[in-house]
């Protein structure tokens, strides 16, 4: 698993980068022990979250069959390789993102199921997002709680929708009902986070010991001021000492990750790739290097943010997405539509052979992984959220039977996923904003 | 003095400021444990009249409130003896500030008659001014706290001669007591980590050459910048755009991308025709291009993909701070522009859309091939000797086996004499204090380490020094400020502060920076403490253009000015509303802080001000006419009276509003605590929602206001809140005078102070605060204290603020005198062990 190595054009990376530059961002690079290292018998767990904008083509994206499925529907075909780990939802509901603004609300409701407050400004209100409530008990077992990805560089400002903030179709992560977490496109400043600088492995072990040997010597100095101080304030320099003795033992273990199995040489990308599919892919693979190095469990990713207008040349639809996905049931438009679907989901596939390609303890990651692929609308041209395209890619993880399609009643919330997903990270909630129930993911059936 | 000690027998309070004068200037100095201090004055002990007079007036106008039966607000003055005030001093220095501020009786109540007021206070505060002389307590702010971001980046400024982007190094500050540099005792794994982590950054860009592979920084413009017209700091002819300083790390090829701004259609906003914009370094002209609108059948939908990937150039550029500067170059048709009126925001597709294109980041990336490296600040700063240099000429003597050996050995112990001169120059200047030998051997451990280890030979010295520094930038000497108790005292024992610990007081107080040489050097030899030499070094270090910080860090943070930038009222209510007003309202405030510093103005000023600083926009938004382009000037007001002083400017005023309307709550909030000093009690738990009533008729702010205080449990404090926001209603939510609210009723502005003291308007608030000074100037010597001190004030250092207060009033309360008073202060100059 080496980055440069993977399918993406060199010219995407700074040239002559020779990656000597040893890693200077600790809480960022130190890839804890992963809990996998530590007791092997048991996966570690990891979330994340795939958003698409403006629904789809219902009728290419629905399997016939319902139940344990051989096949997939036209739309879902690029993940044929990966149908034993799919389960396919039908009839899934976003209630609460019926509004005068619906393509904020369905962003802002995919992973909150809440009601977006009307404004125009910066008193804004949505509610915290499932990830969120996840990374807020397992982030701090990683040095980075939560990533918050996108493919779209420029965040708006004021009214994008109708009177509705921008800020509800810019972020899909928010930390609480009244702060979204500014998503991150550029794959340099996501690199520098995980990685710092990258290089090769012996420059990443070298630059540790460096600075495990500057805390070396800070333990000693602060041990030496202690001695010039009132007992009062000895004990505050007592927990000096602890954190600094924390930091070591993080740059401890990162270097037995360093040296027990290496991550590859990390050349930090310079910039956004010009092709966006190369951008994505770029995305998707530092998604892959995080949670390997177990930096983070848990992830989003807004593959475009909702009424985008992103043209797609690249598979024949030279027309925006936004104004195709109004379609008016106009056959061509349609066909667009699902074009511009079943390319969406290929790049999806791409994720999952890149996190079944890579080991991960007793397995893969995907064995150890769950990914939510999906929209906040169901059909773009009336604006409506319900029948979701929603799918979910799984590990084996956990005793979770893949392969199948399950079909809701009509308008079953979108919140009992998100509950059942909280369960399986090891969440407990008794109710999630407007789910009524949960489901039980170990045989694809539901328990309401 | 004695002459003056009589006045003061005979006259009291009035003239209590006069002979306050009888506080000798300086305090004295010992070498250890003081146990009396003068910081809070010498008074007499009062005329036994004085007790039975001000028993009585507790008894008649507090008691029948505060008794033991009712207990308001779970008071009670039954039991007091006034002839022991210093025993339950916490108690009477509440009492005082309530009645400093005529806060007390309560409007409605039977009210003393101003005498009688003077009287009690001038008693109270003689009897607890008496008994801090008696038994000093100057405090205790923690013994080591570490630097804040501010700090630090200008800790690194002086340092190294290096501007950073700390934002991008170091988490946020958590506030308390209203300022940042007050919660910093805690040290979190990742906060130690991003230290460890800037120390590294931070040295190999001061050093420069060991930079191998290329950085990048993004420089983004603010995404709400209307850039339809020339902008303050750009030249003329040029429209929108931004500027930047870069520091490059060594001569060689950088490329700088600029991006424009797009719209949520992923179209560049305002491209309907071809522009030309330039890139330009250190002010001359690089690269001049066009961006020529792609526009075709898609409709307006995404149709620029590409328009602006062409704006990349790669030059050559030497080692150093460098100013790069984007901009378009003016059509002549943006004129138009500047005469609308109101003025119109543009930085929204569906809002106000552009009329022209923007500049949204520049990306500065490099170095792609490096070609030496020239004299930077940083280096300069650094090198203050060549490594081997002396070797070179030395004549080899006789009788030496090897002449090679041993120039070569020569050439080491000059290297290493080099070495130990500039870690012992880094060291000394970032621990803030004189440095041993003992200090010196890590570093030097870590120099010689890095030397031997590093390949090719030419940059091995710097690599080492590069190592040196970074250790010395993760030291805990560097990263908090100690203040060590000297040994040998009993625990409470007030002593007072070392010169060196006093410099670095000193200039974080004035600077947010470490002391710089001429501080440090007189703090070394002892003598600072000297009552000119101090007197001078604060003269000094105000004129100093270092003191900005006063304005832009202490001011900042005290009016709550750093909530302008989170601050974005609604789009649609306000369409006017963009980040040039933002900036504009905040320049407005600094500028008037900076000229009360900078010209040793009163600092009542703050308040009165008959002059303000304008720009066109700004003017606009005030409707003063006569102001054109983009810079600020100072203007005169004339009868313009709302706008006089800060509860005129828009940021204050923007600040304390909702981002729909106003906030007569907020407002009188803001001036409760920064103003009167006198902040209401945080809002209980369970506090009951407003109960909606549907009368059918809108109320008016003023009617909604006195719904809440229908509620006893809100109207303890609303009282003393909302009678004071509400006589500033003649400001809309984005500063600008009306003469209806919101909803369209007329406005109602008489107002009331906590002590029913009525008025009319912002301009009888401003009267009325103003009319007892005092009050508003002890309130700016507590957040002054409060700020030098980096921790909460609490009842025992009253006597020490009003004897600032007295010292200040000597001298009409000019800015400088208010600080010398602070600095000369026991709390300031003082610590208990």
């Amino acid at each position: 698993m080496i980055i440069t190595k993977l399918a993406l054009p060199r010219r995407t990376f700074l040239r002559g980068l020779g990656a000597t530059v040893a890693l200077p961002l600790l809480d960022a690079m130190v890839p804890a022990m992963s809990a996998l290292a530590a007791t092997p018998a048991r996966p570690s767990r990891r979330l994340g979250f795939v958003f698409v904008p403006m629904g789809s083509n219902p009728a290419p994206w629905t399997p016939k069959a319902v139940g344990p499925i051989a096949e997939l529907s036209p739309s879902l075909e690029a993940l044929k390789p990966y149908l034993e780990h799919l389960t396919i939802f039908t009839n899934l509901e976003l209630k609460n993102a019926n509004t005068t603004g619906n393509h904020a609300s369905s962003n802002a409701g995919f992973l909150s199921c809440a009601r977006a407050k009307r404004t125009e400004s910066t008193d804004y209100e949505n509610g915290t997002t499932v990830d969120q409530i996840v990374a807020k008990t397992l982030g701090s077992k990683t040095p980075i709680p939560s990533l918050e990805l996108g493919t779209d560089l420029i965040a708006q400002v004021g009214n994008c929708d109708n009177g509705y903030n921008c800020a509800y179709q810019n972020n899909l992560s928010w930390s609480s009902p009244t702060t979204p977490l500014p998503t991150e496109a550029d794959p340099r400043v996501v690199f520098e986070r995980l990685f710092g600088d990258g290089g090769p492995p012996d420059a990443r072990r070298a630059e540790l010991r460096r600075n495990a040997s500057i805390l070396d010597w800070v333990v000693k100095d602060l041990a030496s001021l202690q001695r010039t101080l009132g007992p009062g304030d000895r004990s505050k320099v007592d927990e000096y000492v602890d954190t600094v003795r924390e930091v070591e033992r993080r740059i401890q273990r990162a270097e037995q990750q360093t040296s027990a199995s290496p991550l590859p040489t990390l050349e930090r990308p310079a910039s956004v790739p010009e092709a966006w599919e190369d951008h994505v892919k770029l995305m998707f693979d530092l998604q892959v290097l995080a949670l390997q190095a177990d930096l983070t469990r848990v992830i989003t990713f807004q593959l475009a943010r909702e009424s985008s207008t992103r043209t797609y040349p690249q598979i024949g639809v030279p027309e925006p997405h936004h104004p195709i996905s109004h379609h008016t049931n106009n056959p061509e438009k349609l066909a667009k539509l699902a074009k511009i679907n079943a390319y969406h989901v290929s790049l999806f596939g791409y994720l999952l052979e890149r996190l079944r390609a890579t080991p991960d303890g007793d397995g893969t990651l995907l064995d150890h992984t769950a990914y939510l692929f999906g929209s906040g609308m169901g059909n773009p041209d009336l604006h409506d959220h319900q029948n979701l395209p929603i799918v979910l890619a799984r590990g084996g993880a956990g005793g979770v039977k893949g392969g199948r399609h399950v079909k809701f009643a009509e308008m079953t919330p979108l919140a009992n996923l998100h509950l059942t997903l909280l369960d399986h990270m090891g969440v407990r909630l008794d109710r999630f904003v407007d789910s009524t129930g949960r489901l039980d993911l170990s045989n694809g059936a539901v328990s309401l | 003095m004695p002459a003056r000690w009589s006045i003061l027998l005979l006259a009291g309070w009035a003239t209590l400021v006069v002979a306050s004068r009888g506080v000798s200037a300086v305090e004295p100095r010992g070498q250890a444990a003081v146990t009396s201090s003068a910081a809070s004055g010498r008074r007499p002990a009062p005329a036994a009249g004085g007790v039975s007079r001000s028993q009585s007036l507790v008894d008649e106008y507090c008691v029948r409130c505060h008794n033991d039966r009712t207990r308001t607000q779970g008071l009670s003055l039954s039991s007091v003896d006034l002839r022991s005030v210093e025993t339950d001093a916490e108690l009477w220095e509440k009492v005082t500030k309530k009645l400093q501020a005529r806060a007390m009786p309560p409007a409605g109540a039977p009210r003393p008659s101003e005498q009688d007021y003077q009287h009690l206070l001038s008693f109270l505060e003689s009897e607890l001014d008496r008994a801090a002389t008696a038994r000093p307590d100057p405090g205790r702010p923690p013994a080591l706290r570490r630097l804040n971001r501010t700090e630090y980046r200008n800790a690194i400024r002086e340092l190294l001669a290096l501007d950073i982007d700390v934002d991008d190094l170091l988490p946020a500050d958590d506030s308390s007591f209203g300022f940042d540099n007050i919660s910093v005792t805690g040290l979190s794994p990742t906060l130690m980590e991003r230290y460890l982590s800037a120390a590294q950054k931070v040295s190999r860009l001061a050093i420069g050459s060991t930079v191998r592979a290329p950085l990048s920084r993004v420089i983004n413009v603010p995404p709400d910048l209307t850039q339809e017209t020339r902008l303050d700091g750009l030249p003329f002819g040029s429209r929108g755009g931004t500027v930047a300083i870069h520091t490059f790390p060594v001569d060689g090829e950088y490329a700088v991308r600029i991006r424009l701004a797009r719209n949520r259609n992923e179209n560049v906003e305002g491209l309907n025709e071809p522009h030309d914009l330039e890139l330009a370094l250190d002010g001359a002209r690089v690269e001049r291009f066009t961006v020529t609108p792609k526009r075709n059948q898609l409709a307006g939908y995404y149709a620029d993909e590409g328009v602006d990937a062409h704006l990349e150039a790669r030059l050559p550029v030497t080692a150093g701070p460098h100013e790069v500067r984007v901009t378009f170059l003016a059509k002549t048709g943006a004129l138009i522009e500047t005469e609308r009126q109101p003025y119109l925001a543009r930085f929204n597709a569906d809002r106000h859309p552009r009329a022209q294109p923007a500049v949204r980041s520049i990306s500065i990336e490099g170095p792609f091939s490096t070609s030496g490296i020239s004299a930077t600040p940083s280096r300069r700063r650094i090198f203050t000797c060549a490594p081997a240099a002396a070797s070179a000429a030395d004549p080899v003597r006789a009788g030496v086996t090897s002449r090679r050996s041993l120039a070569r050995s020569r050439a080491q112990t000059a290297d290493a004499a080099c070495a130990r001169s500039i870690i012992a120059s880094l060291a000394r200047r970032a621990y803030r204090r004189p440095v041993t030998d003992a200090d010196l051997e890590a570093p030097l451990a870590f120099y010689r380490e890095a030397r031997t280890e590093v390949r090719p030979e030419a940059t091995a010295f710097e690599a080492g020094i590069e190592m040196a520094l970074r250790a010395i930038l993760a030291s805990p000497e560097f990263l908090f400020r100690i203040e060590r108790d000297p040994a040998g005292l009993a625990p409470g024992t007030p002593y007072r502060l070392s010169d060196v610990i006093l410099a670095s007081r000193l200039s974080f107080f004035l600077w947010s920076a470490p002391p710089d040489e001429e501080l440090l050097g007189l703090a070394e030899r002892g003598e600072l403490g000297r009552p000119l030499v101090l007197e001078r070094q604060v003269a000094r270090m105000l004129a100093d253009p270092r003191a900005l910080a006063l304005s832009s860090n202490f001011a900042h943070q005290w009016l709550h000015l750093r909530n302008l930038a989170a601050h974005s009222p609604d789009n649609r209510q306000f369409p006017e509303f963009d980040h040039n007003l933002r900036q504009a309202f905040r320049r407005e405030t600094e500028m008037l802080v900076e000229t009360v510093i900078a010209e040793d103005r009163p600092v009542t000023e703050l308040l009165s001000a008959s002059y303000t600083f304008l720009n066109e926009r700004l003017a606009k938004h005030y409707g003063i006419p006569g102001v054109y382009g983009d810079q600020f000037r100072r203007v005169t007001l004339g009868d313009r009276r709302e706008r006089f002083g800060i509860l005129g400017h828009g940021s204050v005023l923007t600040v304390t509003s909702y981002a729909n309307r106003t906030s007569p709550v907020l407002r009188g909030k803001w001036v409760l605590e920064n103003v009167l000093g006198t902040p209401p009690p945080p809002p209980p738990a369970n506090v009951p929602p407003l109960a909606e009533r549907a009368t059918g008729k809108m109320l008016s702010m003023r009617e909604r206001m006195a719904e809440h205080r229908k509620n006893a449990v809100c109207a303890t404090c609303h009282q003393l809140m909302d009678p004071t926001g509400l006589s500033m209603e003649s400001f809309d939510a984005i500063g600008r005078w009306r003469a209806r609210d919101e909803d369209g009723s007329p406005l109602d502005v008489s107002g009331q102070l906590p002590g029913g003291q009525a008025f009319e308007g912002v301009d009888g608030l401003r009267q009325a605060l103003l009319a007892r000074p005092e009050v508003f100037v002890s309130t700016m010597a507590e957040k002054l204290l409060t700020f030098g001190l980096g921790r909460g004030i609490d009842y025992r250092d009253r006597p020490a603020i009003r004897a600032i207060v007295r010292r200040a009033a000597q001298d009409e309360y000019r800015f400088s005198s208010l600080v010398l008073a602070v600095v000369r202060s026991a709390p300031f100059q003082m610590r208990r062990t």
